[in-house]
């Protein structure tokens, strides 16, 4: 493998037990900045008896207290405002706002110093690297930059590549398409469903993407479309194009990322700890073979800190060393679901991108789907929808059999299937709300 | 891999990237695109830290 297949060899191929070591001489790092630097986290430990200087071993990681959302919703509002006093640095050192999409709750506000901000492009920049963006790209972004993270690094990460970076924020997806056919455009970033709606647009425009586009790259990001193996075919044969996943969040950056093996997520270990442990017990999994919830720490954003954040997000290590030469972890099958309540269905664990592996996996059923859980007195009751593209309409039974069989398979529970009219499922831009928790506990 | 590269000629050279930008900040006289381009700079040599400086310590052990 040529060493121009990494953004960075020397800590890209580091021996693990030199990364080890690393990790736990940057996480020792931050502890104590936080430590020093930020009322809440200098409380958090002292609460817990902990001073940065009792971490002397990788094992001591876990000594240290974690956050959570929650923790971060009940500090933000106060001085220094809106951040409150998980800040680090003063007000005039933050260049940056951005908030979470607040999907499981208010949203959480994340303070940036430009030296942070360039820590998350370098970290995009580890990401469409190893995808094999270089400089002569021609980048096209079919996205409403917004107050959420969501392409901002990719854009900045982009031209730090020495790419070409072409915004197409507010025009609409025919613009957009047209836009990308006239530019020539070689590379994108989306959200799955989006890459996979913009192609069903181009189609009805009378354009066949693979032949009259030029696109090559995808980068997808914000839901788990890209590691799920049916919803990536669908994409790449609709463009004619590899499709890579990468992986991030408003307080941790981006974290994770799929190489041009497409073996899987690599987790970005020279900036970012991750650790999984058991839902139940809270033990680490350090072995492949075993989901649990991912924590992670990361190691160089100074404003506000992220360490030991509890995600909620359920991960699971891949035996597999990647061919790409990397020493950096992979991870199976992407964000597998979440480790709270909002999953649980029938006391089950329910992992919403096995539901979309099966969906996706019939190719008379469109893109698009959607999963209600409701209550029918103590039981809960879980819904599929999906829509059949018109020309299997006479289908129907089979595909009922295909979807109860396989459904029963991958999740271990039985669904309402409903069948809907073509195109009549709603479509978003942005991350896509396919899981509807209707149960009364909820609310 | 890392043996491939002169990673403490790169090391110093990260080094005085710092000292110079930090010292053209002081004799700024407070001109203030100095002082901000000087703090972008030092933002960016922060990465080159992190990619390199920080990694070469434990390589040497």
């Amino acid at each position: 493998m040529k060493n121009e297949e990494y953004w960075n060899p020397v800590l890209e191929t580091l021996p693990p037990e030199k990364l080890q070591q690393l990790q736990l001489k940057k996480f020792k790092e931050i502890v104590t900045w936080a430590y020093e630097k930020s009322k809440f986290y200098h409380k958090l430990y002292n609460d817990a008896g902990l001073e940065p200087g009792d971490i002397r071993t990788f094992d001591d990681i876990k000594k240290v207290p974690k956050i959570e959302k929650s923790m971060m919703r009940d500090i933000q509002g106060k001085d220094p405002f809106p951040y409150g006093d998980i800040l680090c640095v003063p007000l005039d050192q933050v260049t940056d706002y951005r908030q979470t999409s607040g999907t499981t709750g208010q949203p959480i506000y994340q303070a940036d110093s430009w030296q942070d901000w360039e820590y998350s492009t370098e970290a995009y920049a580890y990401a469409l690297h190893a995808q094999g963006y270089r400089a002569g790209d021609r980048l096209f972004l079919p996205f409403g930059y917004n107050i959420f993270i969501a392409f901002w690094a990719y854009h900045y990460a982009g031209q730090k590549l020495g790419c070409e970076v072409v915004p197409g924020g507010v025009l609409n997806t025919e613009a957009r398409i047209l836009k990308m056919q006239e530019l020539r455009a070689t590379a994108m970033g989306a959200t799955p469903t989006y890459v996979l709606g913009m192609a069903e647009t181009a189609r009805k425009m009378g354009l066949n993407p693979p032949k009259d586009l030029y696109i090559r790259k995808i980068t997808v990001a914000g839901e788990p479309g890209g590691s799920i193996p049916a919803t990536r075919k669908r994409m790449e044969e609709a463009w004619g194009a590899k499709v890579y996943d990468q992986v991030g969040s408003t307080e941790i950056g981006h974290w994770g990322w799929e190489c041009r093996q497409q073996a899987g997520l690599h987790v970005n270990e020279g900036l970012y700890l991750v650790e999984i442990e058991d839902v139940d017990t809270g033990e680490t999994i350090d072995k492949p073979g075993k989901r649990g919830k991912m924590v992670v720490t990361t190691f160089n954003r100074m404003a506000q800190p992220c360490i030991r954040f509890d995600v909620k997000d359920l991960i699971q290590w891949n035996a597999r060393q990647c061919d790409c030469g990397r020493t950096y972890r992979l991870l199976e099958g992407g964000i597998q679901g979440r480790a709270d309540d909002i999953t649980k269905v029938k006391g089950v664990l329910l992992s919403p991108t096995a539901i979309e592996e099966v969906v996706r996996d019939i190719p008379q059923l469109s893109n698009e789907y959607q999963v209600v859980v409701t209550k029918k007195g103590d039981i809960d009751d879980i819904t599929l929808k999906v829509e059949i593209i018109p020309e299997y309409k006479n289908d129907e039974a089979a595909i009922r059999t295909v979807l109860t069989d396989q459904l029963r398979l991958k999740t271990n529970l039985g669904y309402n299937i409903e069948f809907h009219e073509y195109e009549s499922l709603p479509r978003s831009q942005a991350k896509s709300r396919r899981f509807l928790d209707q149960r009364p506990q909820h609310h | 891999m890392a043996q491939e590269y002169d990673i403490q000629g790169m090391v110093a050279k990260i080094q005085a990237l710092r000292k110079s930008a930090e010292e053209l900040k002081e004799i700024s006289g407070g001109i203030p695109t100095v002082i901000r381009n000087a703090e972008r700079i030092l933002a960016d040599v922060r990465m080159l830290e992190i990619n390199i400086n920080d990694v070469a310590e434990l390589l040497d052990k």
